[in-house]
C-alpha cells in the first residue's frame, strides 16, 4: 500500500476515533445560507461581531467561520493546452501547497473530460505536490462542465461539517478547447450573406448566463486562476462569464497575461481563499423567494462578501 | 484562537451573544470536522461518479459534460426589416426582394450505442447542421433591341439626342477620291464613301442567319423608361441561393493520455445566378455548384506531463462547377456583344476548379530546464486541377464602325452590325485538357520558450519553409523564356514548355527560406501590473497556386481574330463560323507570338516580410488594461497583378516620339520584346514592395457586472510601390511611384462592447420578482463601431494621350495652387485647380495617391440585442436582433477624381456625388438544451 494511502487512513481512523458529536441540527422548518466574507479589520485574521440583513430583514447569524478555522480546498486543475503555461502553474501550485496552514485539506481533482478525483482532501501536501506533477496535460476544457458538480460537492461538505470550503479552478481553457462547440465556426463557405457570425460571441455568452445563474444557487465560493489571457471576441466574452461566475459566488478570477504573471495570481487565489471568512446565516423561508439579498456588517471592520444567492429547487427556478 | 459568536438581530435591534454551545470550537477537535468533511466528500464523490470506485451509472452522469446539449435555431432575413440603401434611394430606386432563412442544429454530448458502446466522458461527439435558403431579387434596367431592329427596320431608330441613326450598307464602301489627307475627316471630306440602306431598312436576305437565330431568343422589350427607345428592358429576376452543410467531430479518449479526435465538414452550395434571358443566351451571371470536403484526424500523445505529441492529418477539397446551359448539342451558346445594346450569352460557362489538399503536420512539445520546446514538422500537398475555357463557343463583338459612315460618329449601330453578321473582332477558348496543377511544401519549426529570470520571457523561433515550385501532372505547362532566342525576329522571348529542351518539370527554383523571430515579454521592474513587449519576425510566403490554367499556353489557346480596320473589314463573318486555327498542343517556340502571352517569373523570388514591434501593457484600477505600442511591417518582391507590372512595357523615354506611337507597328518595336502584345503575369510577378507604421493606445475593460468593452485607436501610414485600381506610371522607375497606399486610413477608431444588462434576479438592479422578471432578465447587447478617416485620393487625367505607352497617367501639379480647401463638403471636397491634366505625350508630375489630401471618413455601427428566456436551468429560448449600421448612416461616396484639360474641364471634380449604406436586420430565435 502506498505511503500516503496508509497515512491517510490512519489518519481518518483516528479522527473516527474521536466521535465528536454532531452539530446542533438545524429546525426543518429553518434554512441556512453560508456567506463568503472577507473582512479588512485590522487584524485579518479575527472574526469581527457580524450583524445580516436578508431581503432587508434582520436574520440570524447561526456560526462564522474566520481565516484560522479549518479548510478544505477543492483544488481542480484544468490544464488540456500549452505546456508552457502548465508548468509554471504546477511549480506555483506547489509552492504554495507548502506554505498551507496546517488546518487545510487539500483535495484534488481534473476537470478535462468530465471531473475526475486524483486525490481525496488531505493534509499530505507532498501527496497532492506529487499528483500534480504527475498530471497529464491533455483532453478537453471541462471547467464549464465541471463547475456547477465541484461545486456541488462543496455544498455538501459545508452542510455536513463546521469548516470552510473553497473551490479553485486553474485553467488554461479557451474557448475552442471545449467538446462542446462554441465557436459556432462556418459551415457553409459557399454562403456569402451571412449575418449569423458577425457578433460569434452568442453561443457562449449564453452559456456563461446559464451557468452563472447555475452557480448562483450553490454556496461554496469559486475561483479561478486562468493561464491565458486573450482578447479575441469570444474568449472575452467566456472570461467576462468567468469573471461574473467566480465572483456570484463571492469569489473572484485571476487572469494571466504573461508567464510571469502566473505564480503571483496562483498565490493572490490562495491568499483570497485562506482569507476568506463564511457566515452562517439561518432563516425560515418565507413562501416563494426569488432572491436572497444579503447585507453583512461588522463593527470595526469593512467587509467584502457575497451579496446574492438564488434560492434552490422548488423554492425558486 | 478563533472568536466565535453567534448574533442575532431581535426586532428592536438588540444584540444577542450565543451561548457556549452553539460555538464551534473548541468543544469538538477540529480534526473531527474535516474528517466529516472529508468523508462527505468521499461520498460525494463516489455518487456523483468522480472516482474510479463510482458505480457505472453515477460515472455516466458525471458532469454536465457528459449530457446531450445542443440548440435549434432559425436566423430570417426579409426585406421589410431593411431600409432602402441610400444608393438606391438616391438613383429613385425601390427596396429589393429579399427572403432569407438559416436554420440548423447542433447536438453534442457522450457516444452512447444502446447495448454496444457507452462513452460515458471517454467518447464524445458533436454534430452541427445549417441549411440556407435565400431568394434576393436583381433588378436592371438596361436597353436591348426594338422589335423593329430585329427585322433590320431602323428607320424610327434614333440617336441620344433624338435624331435619326443612319445604317450603312459596308457592301458599298469605297475609297472617295476627293478627300483631302491634311484634313480633318469629316462629311465634307470623307476618306471612304458608304450608301445608307433605303429608308434605313436592311433587306432581310442580307441578315445574317446565326444572326436571326440568335435574335430569335431575345425578349421583347418590357419597358418604356426611355427616352427613345433606351431603358426598354427592365429585368427583375430572383436569384435562388441555397447551402447545406455539416460537421462533425468525435473525440475519443484513451487511458488519458491518448486523445482521437476525428472531424468531418461537408457542405453543398448552389449560387444562383438572375438570368437576364430566360434561354440560353441568358447574358446574366453564371450559376455555381460549390462543394467543400474536409477531414481531419488528430492524436495528442501525452508522453510524460512535460511531454506531448501532437499528430494532425487533414485533407480537404473545395470545388466549384460553372452550371452551363447547353443547347442540344451540348454546346454553350457563343457570347455576342453589341453595345450599347444588353449582350447575349456569358464568359466561363463550362468552368469547373478544385483545390486539394493534405496537411499532415507533427508537433512535439517539451520542457527542459528553463526551456519550454515545441517542435514543428508538416508536409502540404496541394492539388489544383482546372477546366477554365472562356470562350469554349466563341465571343463576337460587333461594333457601329462596319455599319457607320466611316470616320462619322453617331452612325451605324453594333447591333445592326451583328444582324449583317460583321464581327469587329472574335476569340474562341480551345481547351484540350483540364490542367493538373501540384505542389510540396515542407515546413520544419523549432520554438523556444525560455524564462531567463524572473519576470522575463523570451521567445526564440527559427523555421524552415520548402517549397517545390507548380508543376503539372502531365507537364502541360508553358511560359516565355525571356532568354531563349525567337526565331521569327532573333530578339529575347521565345515559349518553351516543361521536361522539354533540357527544361525541368517547372519553371521556377525549388524555394528553401529560414524564417527567424524573436520576441520578449518583461515585467517591468518585477510589477504584475505592467508587461513591456518587443518582437522582430521574417518570414516568407510562396507563390500561390492560382485557379484557371494561366501558364499552358502551348496546350490550351485563345485564337483571336482582330479586324485590320474595325470600320472597313470585319474580323470575320458570323455565318462563315471560326477559321481553322492551329492544332494543340502547338509547342513551337514562336507559338505564342503576337498574342498576351503568359509569363512565369523564373527567379524564384518569393515575398518577403519583416516585422518589427514594441508594446507596453498596464493595468490600471478597475480591471482596465491600457496597451500602448508600435509596430513596422514591410514587405518586398510582393506578388503584383498585370495592372502593376508589365515587362514588356514600353521605356517612359519613348514618350519623345509622340504621334509616331499611335502607329501600332512603331509601339510595338519599341517594346522590350516586340513580338508579344503584352505578358500575363497572373498576380505573380514579384516587384511589389510597402512598409507600414502604426502606433496604436488600446483599452479594455472587463467587469464582474458582465460588461467588456474594448477600444481601440490607430494612427498609420501605409506607403507602397503598387497599389490602386488604375496601375502605375513608370514601371520601370518603382521609386517614382513610392505613395500613400491606396486604403490607408491614418486614423482608425474602433469600439466593441459586450453588455450583459444588470437586470432581474442575480442582478444588480430591477430585481423585481413577479412577473415583470420576464421582461427585464436576460437582456444582452453586443456593438462593434468603427470610425476611420478617408482614403487618400488618387487623381487622374480625363484623357491619356501617350501613345499607348503609360497605362496609368498620374496628373499635374499646378505649382502655387493649394490642394485643400477650408470647409470639404459634397459640393466641393478638393479644389482641382491645384491639378491638370498633362500636356498629351507627357506624364504626370503628381504622385500616384495624393500625399495629404483623403476621402469623406467613414462609420459603421453594429448592435446585436437578444432576450433570453430561461425555461429550465439547462433549457433557454433566445430571440436575437442583428442590425448592421443599425443607425442607418449614409457614407459618402469619393469625391470625382478626373481631372479635365483647361479647355474641356470636368465640371463635377472635386465633388461627391452620393452616399451609400443602409441598415440591414436579421432576427434570429434560438433554443437551447
Amino acid at each position: 500500500m502506498p505511503m500516503k494511502r496508509r497515512l491517510f487512513l490512519g489518519t481518518t481512523a483516528a479522527v473516527t476515533a474521536m466521535a465528536a458529536p454532531p452539530p446542533p441540527a438545524t429546525p426543518a422548518d429553518r434554512a441556512l445560507l453560508r456567506v463568503p466574507y472577507w473582512s479588512e479589520a485590522a487584524d485579518a485574521a479575527a472574526t469581527p461581531v457580524v450583524q445580516a440583513m436578508l431581503n432587508g430583514a434582520n436574520v440570524t447569524v447561526a456560526r462564522l467561520l474566520g481565516p484560522a478555522d479549518d479548510l478544505v480546498l477543492l483544488l481542480v486543475l484544468d490544464l488540456a493546452g500549452d505546456l508552457s503555461r502548465v508548468d509554471p502553474a504546477r511549480d506555483a501550485i506547489n509552492a504554495r501547497l507548502k506554505q498551507l496552514p496546517a488546518n487545510t485539506m487539500v483535495g484534488l481533482l481534473r476537470a478535462q473530460d468530465g471531473l475526475r478525483v486524483l486525490e481525496d482532501p488531505t493534509a499530505n501536501r507532498e501527496s497532492v505536490a506529487g499528483r500534480i506533477q504527475e498530471l497529464s496535460v491533455s483532453g478537453r476544457a471541462g471547467l464549464l462542465d465541471t463547475m456547477e458538480t465541484a461545486l456541488g460537492v462543496g455544498d455538501a461538505m459545508l452542510t455536513k461539517a463546521r469548516v470552510r470550503v473553497a473551490v479553485l479552478y486553474v485553467s488554461d481553457s479557451v474557448v475552442t478547447n471545449y467538446r462542446e462547440d462554441f465557436a459556432n465556426p462556418v459551415v457553409n463557405s459557399s454562403d456569402s450573406r451571412d449575418m449569423s457570425r458577425r457578433f460569434p460571441e452568442a453561443l457562449i455568452k449564453e452559456r456563461m448566463q446559464q451557468i452563472v445563474t447555475r452557480v448562483g444557487r450553490t454556496q461554496t465560493p469559486l475561483f479561478i486562476v486562468q493561464l491565458n489571457y486573450e482578447n479575441d471576441r469570444l474568449n472575452e466574452a467566456y472570461q467576462t462569464g468567468l469573471i461574473e461566475a467566480a465572483t456570484s459566488t463571492g469569489g473572484n478570477a485571476e487572469f494571466c497575461r504573461t508567464l510571469a504573471e502566473i505564480p503571483d495570481a496562483v498565490g493572490r487565489a490562495f491568499d483570497h481563499v485562506l482569507a476568506h471568512s463564511s457566515a452562517e446565516l439561518e432563516f425560515k423561508p418565507a413562501g416563494k423567494v426569488w432572491q436572497y439579498d444579503v447585507q453583512l456588517r461588522a463593527k470595526g471592520a469593512a467587509l467584502r462578501h457575497r451579496t446574492r444567492f438564488l434560492p434552490k429547487g422548488k423554492e425558486g427556478r | 484562537m478563533v472568536r466565535l459568536a453567534l448574533v442575532a438581530f431581535a426586532a428592536a435591534g438588540v444584540m444577542r451573544t450565543a451561548s457556549p454551545q452553539q460555538t464551534t470550537a473548541p468543544q469538538t477537535p477540529a480534526a473531527s470536522e474535516l474528517s466529516k468533511a472529508v468523508e462527505e466528500f468521499r461520498v460525494q464523490a463516489r455518487e456523483r461518479g468522480l472516482r474510479a470506485d463510482s458505480p457505472v451509472q453515477a460515472k455516466f452522469a458525471n458532469t454536465k459534460g457528459t449530457r446531450w446539449h445542443g440548440r435549434l435555431f432559425e436566423n430570417f432575413r426579409n426585406n421589410f426589416l431593411d431600409a432602402v440603401p441610400h444608393e438606391v434611394v438616391q438613383r429613385g430606386g425601390v427596396q429589393g426582394l429579399l427572403r432569407r432563412n438559416q436554420y440548423g442544429f447542433n447536438l453534442s454530448g457522450p457516444v452512447v450505442i444502446p447495448r454496444l458502446y457507452n462513452g460515458g466522458s471517454a467518447t464524445f461527439f458533436s454534430v452541427t447542421f445549417e441549411g440556407v435558403r435565400e431568394k434576393v431579387g436583381r433588378s436592371v434596367l438596361t436597353t436591348i433591341s426594338t422589335l423593329p431592329e430585329r427585322t433590320g427596320d431602323w428607320s424610327a431608330t434614333v440617336d441620344s439626342a433624338g435624331q435619326p441613326m443612319p445604317i450603312y450598307d459596308q457592301a458599298t464602301t469605297a475609297v472617295n477620291p476627293a478627300f483631302n489627307p491634311s484634313a480633318s475627316v469629316s462629311a465634307a471630306n470623307l476618306q471612304y464613301s458608304r450608301l445608307p440602306f433605303p429608308g434605313n431598312r436592311m433587306p432581310a436576305s442580307r441578315l445574317d442567319a446565326k444572326a436571326l437565330e440568335a435574335v430569335a431568343l431575345l425578349p421583347a422589350p418590357n419597358s418604356g423608361a426611355g427616352p427613345f427607345f433606351r431603358n426598354n428592358f427592365f429585368i427583375f429576376a430572383p436569384e435562388v441561393n441555397t447551402a447545406g452543410g455539416l460537421i462533425a467531430r468525435v473525440d475519443h479518449t484513451m487511458r488519458e493520455r491518448h486523445r482521437l479526435g476525428v472531424g468531418l465538414n461537408y457542405s453543398n452550395g448552389a449560387d444562383g445566378a438572375a438570368p437576364y434571358y430566360p434561354n440560353a443566351a441568358n447574358s446574366g451571371g453564371v450559376s455555381r455548384d460549390r462543394r467543400t470536403r474536409r477531414g481531419t484526424v488528430e492524436h495528442v500523445f501525452t508522453i510524460s506531463p512535460r511531454s506531448v505529441n501532437t499528430l494532425t492529418a487533414d485533407i480537404s477539397t473545395d470545388q466549384f462547377v460553372n452550371l452551363p446551359e447547353l443547347d442540344a448539342q451540348g454546346r454553350a451558346f457563343p457570347q455576342y456583344r453589341f453595345a450599347p445594346y444588353l449582350s447575349m450569352g456569358r464568359s466561363y460557362p463550362l468552368s469547373r476548379n478544385a483545390r486539394n489538399t493534405l496537411q499532415v503536420t507533427n508537433g512535439f512539445a517539451t520542457r527542459f530546464k528553463e526551456h519550454r520546446l515545441r517542435f514543428i514538422g508538416r508536409f502540404t500537398a496541394e492539388q489544383v486541377n482546372s477546366f477554365w475555357p472562356q470562350y469554349p463557343s466563341g465571343s463576337y463583338r460587333f461594333s457601329a464602325g462596319l455599319t457607320s459612315l466611316p470616320g462619322i460618329v453617331n452612325t451605324g449601330h453594333g447591333f445592326a452590325s451583328f444582324l449583317l453578321g460583321l464581327a469587329e473582332s472574335a476569340q474562341r477558348s480551345v481547351v484540350i485538357s483540364p490542367s493538373y496543377f501540384r505542389r510540396q511544401s515542407y515546413y520544419y519549426a523549432i520554438r523556444d520558450q525560455w524564462e531567463l529570470r524572473k519576470g522575463l520571457t523570451v521567445n526564440l523561433g527559427l523555421n524552415l519553409d520548402t517549397t517545390t515550385p507548380r508543376t503539372e501532372k502531365y507537364n502541360r505547362q508553358s511560359t516565355v523564356a525571356l532568354d531563349e532566342i525567337n526565331p521569327v525576329n532573333g530578339r529575347p522571348g521565345a515559349l518553351v514548355t516543361a521536361k522539354a529542351g533540357g527544361r525541368g518539370r517547372s519553371f521556377q527554383p525549388f524555394n528553401a527560406k529560414l524564417e527567424p523571430s524573436v520576441s520578449l515579454a518583461w515585467n517591468i521592474l518585477g510589477s504584475n501590473r505592467s508587461v513591456a513587449r518587443a518582437g522582430y519576425s521574417r518570414s516568407y510566403s510562396p507563390v500561390p497556386v492560382y485557379l484557371g490554367q494561366w501558364g499552358t499556353q502551348a496546350f490550351n489557346g485563345n485564337p483571336t481574330w482582330v479586324s485590320s480596320n474595325i470600320q472597313l473589314q470585319p474580323a470575320l463573318r458570323l455565318a462563315d463560323g471560326f477559321p481553322a486555327g492551329r492544332a494543340f498542343p502547338d509547342t513551337r517556340p514562336e507559338a505564342a507570338n503576337n498574342t498576351v502571352a503568359d509569363l512565369i517569373d523564373p527567379s524564384g523570388h518569393q515575398p518577403t516580410y519583416q516585422s518589427f514591434s514594441l508594446s507596453v501593457e498596464r493595468e490600471l484600477a478597475g480591471s482596465m488594461i491600457v496597451t500602448m505600442g508600435w509596430g513596422q511591417s514591410a514587405g518586398r518582391n510582393l506578388l503584383l497583378s498585370n495592372s502593376g507590372s508589365n515587362p514588356n512595357a514600353i521605356p517612359l523615354a519613348a514618350l519623345e516620339f509622340r504621334d509616331q506611337l499611335n502607329d501600332e507597328n512603331f509601339n510595338r518595336s519599341l517594346r522590350p520584346f516586340p513580338h508579344y502584345q503584352k505578358f500575363d503575369v497572373y498576380s505573380s510577378w514579384p516587384e511589389g514592395k510597402y512598409q507600414r507604421d502604426a502606433g496604436y493606445l488600446r483599452l479594455e475593460k472587463r467587469t464582474s457586472g458582465g460588461l467588456s468593452m474594448s477600444a481601440y485607436y490607430e494612427f498609420s501610414k501605409q506607403m507602397d510601390n503598387y497599389s490602386g485600381p488604375y496601375g502605375v506610371q513608370d514601371y520601370y522607375n518603382r521609386a517614382n511611384e513610392w505613395s500613400l497606399t491606396v486604403g490607408n486610413n491614418p486614423h482608425r477608431f474602433s469600439l466593441t462592447l459586450m453588455y450583459e444588462l444588470p437586470f432581474g434576479a442575480n442582478k444588480s438592479l430591477l430585481t423585481v420578482t413577479d412577473w415583470r422578471r420576464y421582461l427585464v432578465e436576460g437582456w444582452s447587447i453586443s456593438g462593434v463601431s468603427t470610425v476611420a478617416s478617408g482614403d487618400p485620393i488618387y487623381l487622374r487625367p480625363q484623357f491619356n494621350n501617350t501613345g499607348g505607352v503609360v497605362d496609368a497617367l498620374n496628373v499635374n501639379v499646378v505649382p502655387g495652387v493649394d490642394p485643400h480647401i477650408s470647409n470639404p463638403g459634397p459640393n466641393l471636397w478638393y479644389n482641382p485647380a491645384a491639378f491638370a491634366q498633362p500636356p498629351n505625350f507627357t506624364t504626370g508630375d503628381a504622385a500616384r495617391t495624393h500625399p495629404s489630401l483623403r476621402g469623406p471618413g467613414s462609420q459603421n455601427h453594429d448592435l446585436s440585442v437578444t432576450k433570453r428566456f430561461p425555461l429550465t436551468s439547462e433549457q433557454s429560448l433566445e430571440l436575437s436582433a442583428v442590425g448592421l449600421n443599425f443607425v442607418n448612416l449614409a457614407n459618402w461616396n469619393e469625391p470625382d477624381n478626373l481631372i479635365g484639360p483647361a479647355s474641356a474641364p470636368n465640371v463635377n471634380a472635386g465633388r461627391i456625388i452620393g452616399s451609400r449604406g443602409g441598415r440591414v436586420i436579421q432576427l434570429g430565435l434560438r433554443y437551447s438544451f
